[in-house]
């Protein structure tokens, strides 16, 4: 036996200390009622007979201070918390990491999904160990940590809540220094763990056809044409495999392929007959396995043409640009007839700028005096491009690389988006809020618009202001959406709850879908899917030789001490009835 | 009744007429020295003929029958029954135990001493009133005639309960000492450590016809106690430190029912006359219908 809140030599103090002091109290007697009867010679024989006949007549004097010492030798030795490992366990400490990938939703042939088995396997190592034992549990997505408890209702309270996540998960740190971590997984997505962790596989070989790759893209040579882009892969037994491609305004697209083991597919299917809004894919394959991956969403702008003013003295070049634009409902205006109109789009203010910023966002070029933009500090001769960013939306398939430019405005960034800048000064900024670029030079001085991806700049320029753009693409999880205090709303128009975190808003969800963020006029698609061969692969498991960790289980379920103070209040009841009825004295 | 005055009072002048026209019945007839309203098998000079048997030499001739002599030619003499006195032996227990209960059993016991007192002079039976406790303490010489009365009553008055109960050592004494048989009446509660058989022995070996009157009270039968008590015995002072339950009480009860039989059978075994009672019940009642269901009084 050990003690746990006092040394052995305190418990023994304790208990000795304990035991003579009821002792001591108990040979304090209480003075008797003096009481004269005509004679004792009756009630000697009765006394005489009874303590001479039976065991219990002469146990019963002793008993009461024995069942006071019995008391309180549970009520001391249950403040020092004592521990038999035979029957309660030793006081140890276990780690339950479960494991949350999307690989987890797979189906086993029991019917139940890996995970499903997991939340078995938790519950009976909870159900291990001693009362003693604390318990702590952690998923791979980072969701759940909850500190040692012995409580192991909460811990299966928060085993409940928790479900596979498809956040790139990780294996969590954990201190293995007075702990023993159980790894419940199915192995496939988690390949590495630490050597002193017991895995407890709930791996089983299952069929499965997944999406690995589903985007909606413009073409190149057609900025408002889209193609959808689908990629599969069977990582199960040959099969036979249905697509379906349906877009918001019933739109469907049908084809049936064959897939042999761990063959890919890829297809290219056109979206000119789609109408805006949301494509979903679907496939469907038999015994397969994990249902996330057989879907998958992506968002299709909707084909708008863009109310644009051209503000400029003369620029034909522009102009006849723009007007052969089929996208472009252009109209052209000077300077001083300049008004700002509700029925305008965007505006491109060539060498002009009026005094106050448009509601609506402009394309400046040159860069003129106005307080909204940034003045001038003076000219650079001959700027070369020397940085320029690909990844910002007007720049897709855009390269200036061998643009060249005779003189341009020397500005200060500040807060602006440099998109591409030489190194004596930005060549092209753009700003959130209000939106609007600007190109800190002349078209007139430089050759951009002669080159091929002109006019593709100014089409992504238009389409960044007022066109609807590509959905983003993330994973199920923590999905963060680059838009401020925006409202999330499913492809049903239903609000989901969201946080904000670092000027983002964040959501969670754990299934494939397509979801719109909005923010007063701001408004983006994000289209969370799994498509990923990571997750596909179900049967890429290194536990398939593992089995389930060994546990132990005790004969009490709670510490001792609660069972001897049980036993000290059965007593005193005990005691409290015999003394009373004169059982016992 | 501890004082005289309030002995005098026991018994008033309607009880005691009452009283005077019981006789005392015995089971035996005994020879008694002075001539009293009861028969013996001794053969004298009462009136009442008894029989006949041949004459010796030294016979009283008074009492021949000359009638049966001219019949048969032969002196025949007739008998005549004695009439004698009884002498009656009140042995009063007066130890300390009797000091005990409301009213106390030892003036119960004064009072059931003086009626039969009474009523023996009534008959003109000599009366011995003696009074024990762990030995003789005191005694009354014979009295005869209801005129004694005042004196018994003045002697009980004095009986004091002290000391323990030795009942054989006080009969063995008292008997050694008193030679001629009677009626022996003890009335005692029985608490006695040397136990009440040996005594009542003596008093069967000296021959004399004993009626056991046991007197208990209330407070024996069914004592009010509980909790925690030191018990100190009246007797000795001797003391028990006892908890008491409803089972101990049980047993107490049954162990005072089982003394109370045993007491009865020992009398019933060698045809003693015996009677209980409990201070509590009506004294009159007693001496008229205890004791006439006991064939004491006729």
């Amino acid at each position: 036996m050990t003690f746990l809140a006092l040394s052995p030599l305190e418990a023994a103090l304790l208990a000795l200390l304990t035991s003579g002091a009821i002792i001591a109290l108990y040979f304090l007697k209480l003075r008797h009622r003096r009481v004269v009867i005509s004679s004792s010679i009756l009630w000697k024989r009765v006394l005489d007979e009874r303590q001479s006949h039976s065991l219990w007549e002469k146990l019963r004097t002793i008993i009461s201070v024995a069942i006071a010492v019995t008391i309180a030798l549970l009520l001391g030795l249950a403040l020092a918390r004592p521990e038999v490992e035979s029957l309660t366990g030793k006081n140890e400490r276990i780690v339950l990491v479960l494991d949350t990938s999307p690989t987890m939703n797979t189906l086993t042939r029991d019917g139940k999904t890996r995970w499903q088995h997991a939340l078995e396997s938790a519950k009976g190592l909870l159900n291990s160990g001693g009362p003693t034992t604390e318990f702590r549990i952690i998923d791979t997505s980072g969701v759940t940590a909850s500190a040692f408890t012995t409580d192991r209702n909460e811990v299966r309270r928060l085993i409940e809540q928790m479900s596979p996540k498809t956040a790139d998960p990780q294996f969590p740190r954990v201190d293995d220094r007075d702990s023993q971590v159980y790894f419940v997984s199915d192995g496939v997505t988690i390949h590495n763990t630490p050597s002193f962790v017991r895995r407890v596989s709930v791996f089983e070989s299952a069929n499965n056809v997944g999406i690995t790759a589903f985007e909606v893209r413009s073409i190149p040579s057609m900025p408002l044409s889209y193609e959808a882009y689908l990629e599969l892969q069977n990582f199960g037994r040959p099969a036979e495999v249905g697509i379906v491609l349906s877009g918001t305004g019933g739109q469907r697209i049908n084809k049936t392929v064959r897939l042999g083991t761990e063959e890919i597919y890829k297809d290219v299917f056109d979206l000119s007959q789609f109408e805006g809004g949301g494509i979903r894919a679907m496939i469907q394959a038999n015994d397969d396995a994990l249902a996330l991956d057989d879907i998958a969403f992506a968002y299709l702008p909707v084909k708008r043409k863009t109310r644009t003013l051209l503000v400029t003295h003369s620029n034909r070049f522009l102009e006849t640009l723009l007007k052969l634009d089929n996208y472009v409902e252009l109209a052209v205006t000077d300077p001083a007839n300049y008004r700002e109109s509700p029925n305008i789009d965007a505006y491109i203010f060539d060498r002009f700028a009026p005094a106050s910023a448009p509601a609506r966002p402009s394309l400046v070029i040159g860069t003129p005096n106005a307080p909204w933009l940034k003045p001038s500090t003076g000219e650079v001769k001959k700027p070369e491009i020397a940085t320029w960013s690909e990844s910002h939306p007007v720049m897709q398939f855009v390269s200036v690389h061998d643009v060249t430019i005779e003189r341009a405005s020397r500005i200060e960034a500040g807060n602006l988006t440099v998109i591409a800048a030489s190194k004596q000064t930005p060549l092209i900024v753009a700003s959130e809020k209000p939106k609007w670029v600007m190109l800190t030079f002349d078209l007139e001085s430089s050759d951009f618009p002669f080159h091929v991806g002109f006019p593709v700049f100014i089409e992504n320029v238009l389409a960044w202001f007022s066109r609807e753009q590509l959905a983003l693409k993330r994973s199920p999880g923590i999905v963060d959406v680059p838009l401020a205090n925006a409202q999330i709303r499913t492809i049903d128009g239903k609000v989901i709850s969201s946080d904000q975190q670092l000027g983002a808003t964040v959501f969670a969800t754990s299934e494939p879908g397509l979801y719109a963020a909005t923010q007063g006029d701001q408004r983006v698609h994000v289209a969370v899917n799994l498509a990923n061969p990571t997750f596909s692969d179900v049967n890429r498991s290194v536990f398939k030789t593992d089995k389930s960790a060994a546990t132990q289980h005790y004969w009490l379920r709670r510490e001792l001490w609660f069972y001897m103070l049980t036993a000290a209040a059965a007593l005193i009841a005990i005691e409290w009835l015999t003394y009373h009825r004169r059982i016992t004295l | 009744m501890s004082t005289e005055n309030a002995n005098l009072t026991l018994f008033d002048d309607e009880f005691l007429k009452k009283l005077e026209y019981l006789n005392i019945i015995s089971k035996r007839l005994f020879a008694g020295q002075l001539r009293a309203e009861r028969r013996t098998r001794k053969r004298g000079t009462g009136l009442e003929f008894a029989d006949y048997r041949a004459y010796v030499a030294g016979d009283d001739f008074r009492h021949l029958d000359w009638k049966a002599y001219l019949r048969l030619n032969r002196l025949i003499l007739k008998l005549f029954e004695e009439e004698e006195d009884l002498p009656i032996y009140l042995f009063v227990d007066s130890s300390q135990s009797m000091n005990y209960g409301e009213p106390s059993k030892l003036d119960y016991a004064r009072r059931v001493a003086a009626a039969l007192c009474y009523i023996g002079l009534a008959n003109l039976d000599r009366v011995n009133v003696i009074s024990f406790a762990d030995g003789l303490k005191s005694e009354l010489p014979p009295q005869r005639g209801k005129g004694r009365i005042f004196k018994i009553f003045r002697f009980l008055s004095e009986i004091s309960a002290s000391g323990d109960t030795d009942a054989k050592s006080s009969f063995k004494t008292y008997c050694t000492e008193t030679r001629r048989r009677g009626l022996a009446v003890v009335v005692s509660d029985f608490f006695d450590s040397h136990g009440f058989a040996g005594a009542l022995d003596i008093l069967r070996h000296f021959r004399h016809d004993i009626f056991v009157i046991h007197i208990a009270s209330h407070e024996e039968i069914d004592p009010g106690l509980r909790g925690e008590l030191l018990l100190v015995d009246a007797e000795n002072n001797t003391t028990r430190e006892i908890t008491i339950t409803p089972s101990l009480l049980t047993a107490y009860k049954a162990e005072f029912w089982k003394y109370c039989e045993a007491v009865e059978s020992y009398c019933g075994k060698y045809q003693l006359g015996y009677v209980r009672t409990t201070t509590d019940f009506p004294f009159e009642e007693l001496i008229l219908k205890v004791f006439r269901q006991g064939r004491f009084l006729k």
